[in-house]
């Protein structure tokens, strides 16, 4: 690696370190500096978490090498305010609520600074569309753009400093801007996730991944990536001396692959070195001989006689199956005036949380094995994994560290396993930081699903019965997948209360990469169906849809899908809150078309356009355009 | 990952040219760095060690830009943020701003030049199209030895096909000269999955000058970007509205030709159906922003 003398003024101090030039400004800041407030979420200039100050002017430091900041004056989001201290900015976002997994915050704040140098008088528009360059997947941008748009009016003197203060909460927190206890530390860039954590001795460990959908794996040779200079160790599931295997519910998945691989970017060996670029290299040098098997990429075809078999002990490659049975649908079906039938799909989907999958294992000094990770579920992870290194729980430690961001795609230990086996294996503390490359692709997804809906009704829209067929796509591996599949079925056919149902929801085998844990938790896609062929139903019925709703829902008293009892139901608010919120209409779906009166007033959200920096606000500088 | 074994930032064109010329294979020049970044990563080109990156940021010829007669002439060095806060380059090269806040974002822009736009030559560079329309040049230099040789290329012959062009081994951008377009309305219309941050799914840049009555086009330039191999300039189309009257129907007629152009891969049906209207469009705004050009010019007299 080459060398030079880098010379910088950061956050106000100077700094010189001899370091290798062509690194990335980000890794400079935070591997030599340790200065982990600025993050990296994609490292492809992407999301804005590594957003700093070079010479007064915003950069993505993921994208600059380190040798063009030579001389620079450079400023990171621990320089913003002193040790204990938050400015406006930070106040603002405080204020406003404005951090959530906060992994995003800092190069938000970072962001929203550069936009209040350079354009104090910015209009909800540019502020928006100056923010562009930064991505953030709790808050949805309201509260971002809320606290900007107050430490804006604060700067420019038509807002008193007061507005930043604490609200007072009265009887009620609901409605009222609550602080959160753990803003400061997020605002400033002082919170430490795992990706963040250093120990003395620590080593980096890279991840080879699978090329393959379903291939045997025929032999693994790691001598060549153990001889590597700054190589500790290469892992296989080998290395497992317990029971290998892991899961939600089924525990199906091994550490690492064992005798097959069952998706792309299934994790089949980890090396553990001094640095990651030496971790990489030695990746290259570990030779996996595979087989090919006929692989299974649609749920569908997972059913059928004779299909490949992913997993030994599900020869049918059923993860489960749900059935809820409730009434008599064949009564139900002949009671109506009208059948629909339709069918609907959704795909899948990546949380894209912007905190990238990370953890740091040791084993302390009375052996206990000690992974900190951001797992949204450590007490199942630590019973798992005591069983997989066969040591006794009080010899299993998991904490938690901050989830940038989860959304369920932090559930599943794909990762936490490795980092144990290399811990133990080095007797030295092991860090893991996935890329964004690599999150997206060895981390679950949202169930793919097919519903085939069948749905009775009488004239005046009351529903008779319905069935409701759910096949989910589940991947390779069964992680949340049965409790995916309950949900959904629980779920499946919305508030309406229906006195003929079946039910019966399936997730599947395939070499897909593996479904797990998502937001909704597979009320979405169930949702999806039921919600599209209630507004189906309206147009078919020329009823409106609000009040083919009310006619079904579930009210105090009604009994659910499962046949539970109600005691309270709040359907009828929410109908009435959305219909009142949208300026709703009345009228069924067919009679409007253009013609419709609500749509496009206030609170409807204009195209997407930029150029809102072209428009010159009253009593400011000419703009460029 | 990328990784340099060496990582030279000279500071004059002679020491740069002298570095590529004797570079090893395999060498790369390195400018605002955000499409080579990028590019060495899983999926796209993987974990990538070059022998050499030659940074030109620091090279003191490639900076600045200034106006000759009728043309102007920007340093290789300009970045897409410049368009935005040099409000004289707004002024002469009024397409760029409008160009440049469709540009990935305020920070990538910083550190992103026009010169690696045009070298990298995707299909969907953003900076093609209005250098296209304002008849861009290169100028291309190498070391010969113990003097520095240029040579000058039309950007229209440079582009060859998706990542490749005619520059010769050894050879660097130094400047890119394009026409003052002084008292021309501009529009660029982009469209991709999301406002900032995104490649173009279809394209346009348009230049509008008005004959003196305001009424009629005296010049139009329309370049079309994302719907092919490369670039391109429609001609035909400009030639079929120079010296008629700025019409809703005669605009409309002749955007209608254009979803032809549409010779990508993927995408095609909905990229014929969006390039006639963002001709239209841009013809519209920018024969509009021409008006008030000639407006505000017709006050200051
Ligand atoms: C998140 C993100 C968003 C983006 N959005 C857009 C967008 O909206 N529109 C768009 O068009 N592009 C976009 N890009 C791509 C990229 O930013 C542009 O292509 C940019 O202009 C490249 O310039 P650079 O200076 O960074 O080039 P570099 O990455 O430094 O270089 C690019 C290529 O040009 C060569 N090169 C650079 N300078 C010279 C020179 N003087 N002489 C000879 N060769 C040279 C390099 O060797 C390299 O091959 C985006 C990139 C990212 C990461």
């Amino acid at each position: 690696m080459p060398e030079m003398t880098l010379d910088m003024r950061v956050n106000g101090r100077k700094v010189t370190r001899r370091a290798d030039p062509g690194q990335r400004l980000l890794d400079f800041l935070r591997d030599e500096l340790n200065l982990t407030g600025t993050k990296e979420g994609c490292g492809a200039g992407e999301c804005g978490t590594c957003s700093v100050f070079v010479d007064g002017k915003l950069v993505k430091s993921c994208l600059m090498p380190a040798a063009k900041a030579q001389g620079a004056d450079i400023q990171t989001v621990e320089g913003l305010a002193r040790p204990g201290e938050l400015d406006v900015l930070q106040k603002a976002f405080h204020k406003t609520g404005a951090s959530q997994c906060g992994y995003c915050i800092p190069g938000m704040v970072m962001a929203a600074t550069s936009l209040l140098r350079e354009a104090p008088e910015a209009s909800l528009d540019e502020i928006k569309e100056r923010m562009g360059g930064n991505i953030c997947r709790c808050t949805g941008y309201t509260k971002i753009i809320e606290a900007v748009a107050l430490a804006r009016d604060v700067v420019t003197g038509r807002a008193s400093p007061a507005v930043l203060e604490p609200e007072g909460v009265g009887e009620s927190y609901i409605g009222h801007n609550v602080r959160r206890l753990d803003a400061p530390s997020k605002v400033t860039g002082r919170l430490k996730y795992a990706g963040d954590m250093v120990m003395p001795g620590m080593l980096h460990m890279a991840v080879l991944r699978s090329p393959h959908a379903h291939a045997e794996i025929v032999s693994i040779d790691t001598s060549e990536a153990e001889a590597v200079e700054g190589v500790a160790c290469v892992i296989t599931s080998a290395d497992v001396p317990g029971k290998d295997g892991f899961g939600v519910f089924v525990h199906d998945q091994p550490v690492m692959a064992r005798g097959k691989v069952r998706h792309v970017g299934e994790a089949v060996a980890a090396v553990a070195a001094e640095d990651v670029a030496t971790a990489r290299r030695a990746l290259a040098k570990i030779r996996v001989e595979y087989r090919e098997l006929p692989g299974l990429f649609d749920p569908e075809d997972a059913l059928r006689p004779g299909a490949p078999v992913i997993h030994d002990y599900a020869p049918d490659n059923v993860v489960k199956h749900i059935p809820i049975r409730k009434g008599d649908v064949d009564k139900g079906f002949a009671e109506a005036d009208l059948i629909l039938e339709d069918e609907f799909s959704t795909q899948q989907v990546e949380h894209a949380y912007l905190e990238p999958e990370a953890g740091l294992a040791y084993v302390d000094a009375d052996d206990v094995v000690t992974v900190i990770s951001p797992s949204q579920n450590i007490t199942h992870h630590r019973h798992m994994l005591s069983e997989i290194i066969a040591r006794p729980i009080n010899k299993v430690r998991f904490i938690m560290s901050p989830v940038g961001g989860g959304f369920g795609g932090k559930e599943d230990m794909i990762y936490q396993g490795m980092l144990a086996l290399a811990a133990m294996k080095t007797d030295r503390p092991v860090r893991l930081v996935f890329t964004r490359e690599e999150s997206i692709i060895a981390s679950a997804k949202r169930h793919p699903s097919r519903v085939k809906y069948r749905m009775g009704l009488t004239k005046d829209g009351r529903i008779t019965a319905i069935r409701f067929e759910m096949l989910s796509d589940g991947g390779a591996y069964g992680m949340s997948s049965e409790g995916v599949m309950r949900k959904a079925a629980i779920l499946s056919c919305g508030p309406y209360e229906i006195e003929n149902l079946q039910v019966d929801t399936t997730a599947v085998y395939t070499n897909n990469t593996p479904s797990g844990a998502f937001r909704t938790f597979g009320g979405m896609q169930a949702q999806f169906a039921t919600e599209s062929m209630m507004d189906i139903a309206a147009e078919r019925l020329g009823l409106d849809p609000f009040e083919i709703r009310r006619r079904n829902m579930m009210r105090a008293g009604s009994l659910t899908h499962t046949q539970q009892r109600l005691t309270s139901a709040s359907i009828d608010r929410v109908l009435e809150a959305a219909e009142q919120a949208s300026r709703w209409e009345p009228g069924a779906p067919t009679m409007r078309g253009p013609m419709r009166g609500d749509l496009g007033g206030p609170g409807t959200r204009a195209p997407c356009t930029l150029g809102a920096r072209f428009e010159t606000p009253k009593d400011s500088k000419e703009r460029v355009a | 990952m990328l990784t340099f074994d060496r990582y030279e930032m000279p500071a004059t064109l002679p020491e740069a040219l002298a570095l590529w010329a004797d570079a090893p294979e395999g060498a790369r020049l390195v400018a605002g760095a955000t499409d080579i970044l990028p590019w060495a990563r899983e999926g796209r080109a993987g974990d990538v060690d070059l022998p050499l990156g030659i940074d030109l940021s620091r090279v003191a010829e490639l900076q600045g830009h200034e106006r000759h007669g009728s043309r102007v002439r920007l340093g290789a060095n300009t970045v897409w943020q410049d368009f935005l806060d040099d409000a004289q380059l707004a002024r002469w090269l009024p397409v760029m701003p409008h160009c440049a806040v469709w540009f990935a974002d305020d920070q990538i822009r910083q550190q992103a030049t026009l010169a690696g736009n045009l070298v990298n030559a995707s299909p969907a560079a953003d900076g093609t199209p209005p250098v296209l329309a304002l008849n861009g040049e290169l100028e291309l230099c190498r070391w010969a030895g113990d003097h520095i040789l240029c040579r000058t290329m039309r950007v229209e012959d440079f582009v060859t096909g998706p990542g490749a062009t005619r520059l010769a081994p050894g050879e660097l951008v130094n400047s890119v000269t394009l026409d003052c377009a002084d008292g021309y309305g501009a529009s660029f219309q982009k469209v991709g999955q999301r406002r900032s941050l995104v490649i173009s799914v279809a394209c346009v840049a348009a230049l509008v000058k008005l004959d003196e009555t305001g009424t009629r086009f005296a010049d139009v330039r329309l370049a079309l970007g994302g719907v092919g191999p490369v670039p391109e300039r429609l001609r035909d189309i400009e030639d079929r509205l120079k010296g008629e009257p700025v019409d809703t129907r005669l605009i409309e007629d002749a955007a209608a030709a254009t979803a032809a152009r549409v010779a990508s891969r993927s995408r095609v049906d909905y990229r014929r159906r969006v390039v006639p209207g963002f001709v239209c469009a841009a013809l519209e705004e920018a024969a509009e922003r021409a008006r008030v050009a000639q407006r505000k010019e017709a006050l200051h007299a």
